[in-house]
């Protein structure tokens, strides 16, 4: 396993790459992003620390997107020879990679569905309840508050919105008195009532521990 | 970079930028003032008949420099009865 630190904005895994190790992030935030000819970027995902962002690589061989950084973050490269070592050796393991890209699957119909059909601010709570669940789960967020050190631009670009949107939205969403937002802290002050707003089930991220 | 204010309105809800955002020049502020417009027409139709939305951006002064708006002018057309007298068909 190759360790690698990197500053916010360099790419984890390039467009057209071919890789021949798969990358899992230990710390900080990063985006699958697809960007078109005129400049126009869309973030398609966001992945936090313990999410394997790039085992798609080991079976797709060319990479259709990249992976940047949207925070400074560290990150360890697994070579390909080596999941599949462990896949063959442990099936069960394998069985988890599988689940991790299955997830991966459903957070984006998540994602359609919110770009689709929310209205801005459901949209946009929605993400947040997503995120905090996912950051609980590896115990970077407790009490409703985590650390989400991203720019306008950036949120801009995970919801699809303008970057006027983004502002009008957010002080839509705190003035509904469920979530605070200061600096790079987001703080949910009523999940529940931020929760029916969104629409949020959390059945799609899977959060609970089965058999698999 | 100069530094611009972006100032919104759908008719209902208007935001002041008080924040504002550095950018290139003013072609790239009045680009992201139009970008808002569709997004904001997104979010509040079809609800009515009759809307506003408007932007404008600022200078670092304060003066605004740019300013434009989209209106929608809807109407069931002169001579025709609307079963809307007796109801709204959907209930929005």
């Amino acid at each position: 396993m190759r360790r690698r630190v990197l500053r916010k904005g360099e790419e984890l895994v390039a467009q057209n790459s071919q890789p021949s190790e798969s990358c899992i992030v230990l710390s900080g935030f990063t985006a699958r992003e697809v960007v078109l000819a005129d400049g126009k970027r869309q973030i398609t995902a966001l992945h936090i620390a313990g999410d394997f962002v790039d085992l798609h690589a080991f079976l797709l061989k060319l990479m259709d997107h990249s992976v940047v950084a949207l925070t400074d973050c560290e990150v360890a490269y697994v070579p390909h020879r080596e999941l599949l070592r462990v896949i063959e050796q442990s099936p069960h393991l394998g069985r988890l990679f599988w689940l991790s890209t299955v997830i991966d699957g459903a957070i984006q119909r998540a994602w359609i569905t919110s770009s689709g059909r929310r209205a801005a601010t459901a949209h946009l709570g929605h993400l947040i309840c997503e995120l905090y669940l996912r950051l609980h789960a590896v115990d970077l967020a407790r009490d409703g508050s985590f650390a989400f050190p991203v720019a306008q631009t950036e949120l801009a670009d995970a919801l699809g919105f303008s970057l006027v949107h983004v502002n009008r939205t957010l002080q839509e969403l705190r003035a509904t008195g469920f979530v605070r937002w200061k600096g790079s802290t987001v703080a949910i002050v009523d999940f529940d009532g931020l929760a029916a707003l969104s629409q949020f089930d959390p059945t799609y991220l899977n959060l609970v521990k089965l058999p698999r | 970079m100069p530094r611009y204010f972006i100032d919104s309105s759908d008719g209902n809800f208007s935001h002041i930028d008080s924040e504002g955002v550095e950018l290139a020049g003013d072609a790239a502020a009045r680009y992201l003032a139009l970008d808002a417009l569709p997004d904001m027409v997104r979010e509040v139709l079809p609800d009515g008949d009759q809307r506003q939305f408007a932007v404008c951006v600022r200078d670092e002064g304060g003066k605004v420099i740019y300013s434009a708006s989209l209106t929608l002018a809807g109407g069931w057309r002169e001579g025709y009865t609307s079963d809307l007298e007796n109801g709204p068909l959907i209930d929005l």
